[in-house]
């Protein structure tokens, strides 16, 4: 089955996707695609400007309401910069540890107030 | 703040001074001095004098307090300011908004006073570009450290617009050549980190603590999606850059430069939160990542 090609530029309409208001939207489009078992290759194409904020919200939300190795088997990111890929990486660690243990930030204040 | 009766407080507010003010903790502690003097005031003329050094890029903060100032149905004066001091804050638009005309920068050094609010994102994008990233007349820059530049400041930006509640956020800067450094601060009259904090976790912890829990990798008071990677980027950027961050936000002051991480209590509070960054525009680090090393499997 082909892929589903979505592009984060068409998405939000600008080449600079600093929002998490814009990442929402690429997120809703990733979302709808992975519920109906399609799979999704999101473009990165002319784009010129990321931030995590964007990124946590276009992509790190998937790991909210779907599974690792589902996410793992259907997305895949395409023509994206060196740098900017470094920076999804580093989203998607922290995502999976957000949703894995919802508790470690009310700890880390806990522990804090307590030291 | 100790009770003043009703007269010698009118007095105190009538005439302000802030006075050699750098991107410092003792710079801030003016601002935040400022900021105490006038606050509660209604209906009065404030006059505020900048004396013997005023940083561009603190017009940030100021514009802040003194919008705070001007809604409770003050006005401001700002007639006291020695001509080095007017001249800046004229090139870089600042006293446009306090009924100076606005000057042409011809030394080129300025980034200007903006003021708007966070819904305005797409204003911020062609700041941003022709600020910083469009400016041919900062040549030190490498491309690399241009982008980063840039990145580090929609960070701040879109962290304010997601966390601070602020009606408006401030940002300016300043090109020292002299120094190799650029100054940029963005500011906000929002909640802070230590509102945010006890809203989401329930703990009311020291201004200085919220701000430093804050700047730590995966740190954010969203419930509901991943954060607290911006600020994180942003001290790795600033270590490698050999610069300095500082955030202040209530009483509380956080500075990382490369001497490690200082953190002070103010006396008295900014009502919001600035950031500013000083940034090596010396710096021939490479911030690109090798394409060997990028790897498309991140899932």
């Amino acid at each position: 089955m082909d892929a589903l090609r979505l592009s984060v530029f068409n998405i939000v309409g600008n080449s600079f996707c600093v929002e998490a208001d814009d990442g929402q939207k690429v997120f809703e489009r990733i979302a709808s695609a992975l519920k109906a078992d399609k799979r999704v290759e999101l473009s990165f194409q002319n784009v010129e400007m990321l931030t995590s904020a964007f990124l946590n919200t276009a992509v790190g939300r998937l790991y909210r309401d779907f599974t690792e190795e589902l996410i793992r088997d259907s997305l895949q990111v395409v023509q994206m910069d060196a740098t900017d890929l470094a920076l999804l990486k580093r989203v998607v660690e922290t995502a999976k540890l957000f949703y894995k243990d919802p508790e470690r930030l009310q700890r880390s204040i806990n522990e804090l107030m307590e030291s | 703040m100790a009770y003043m009766p009703d007269e010698r407080r009118m007095q105190a507010m009538a005439d302000v001074t802030v006075s050699n003010a750098h991107s410092t903790y003792s710079g801030y502690q003016s601002l935040v001095r400022l900021y105490e003097a006038t606050k509660g005031s209604w209906g009065d003329t404030i006059s505020v004098e900048l004396a013997i050094w005023f940083n561009a890029n603190l017009a940030a903060p100021l514009g802040a307090i003194l919008d705070g100032v001007v809604e409770s149905l003050n006005e401001v004066s700002l007639d006291k300011l020695p001509p080095e001091i007017k001249t800046i804050l004229q090139k870089n638009g600042f006293l446009a908004h306090f009924g100076y005309p606005a000057l042409r920068d011809t030394n080129d050094t300025t980034i200007k006073y903006l003021k708007l609010r966070p819904s305005d994102g797409r204003y911020f994008n062609q700041y941003v570009l022709s600020e910083l990233l469009g400016r041919s007349e900062l040549p030190t820059l490498s491309a690399d450290l241009r982008k980063k530049i840039a990145e580090s400041i929609y960070e701040i930006f879109v962290n304010a617009q997601t966390h601070s509640e602020t009606r408006h956020n401030y940002t300016c800067g300043q090109f020292f050549p002299q120094r190799n450094t650029i100054e940029f601060t963005i500011c906000d009259a929002g909640i802070g980190f230590r509102t945010s904090i006890k809203r989401r976790f329930g703990k009311d912890l020291p201004a200085k603590r919220a701000i430093q829990w804050a700047t730590a990798v995966g740190h954010t008071t969203k419930s509901d999606t991943p954060g607290g990677i911006g600020l994180a980027i942003m001290k790795e950027f600033i270590a490698k850059n050999r610069g300095a961050l500082q955030i202040v936000s209530n009483d509380g002051f956080y500075e990382l430069n490369e001497s490690g991480e200082n953190l002070r209590d103010f006396n008295g509070e900014f009502p919001g939160t600035i950031v500013t960054m000083i940034i090596n525009t010396n710096d021939r680090f490479s911030y690109g990542v090798a394409e060997a090393e990028a790897t498309y499997s991140v899932f």
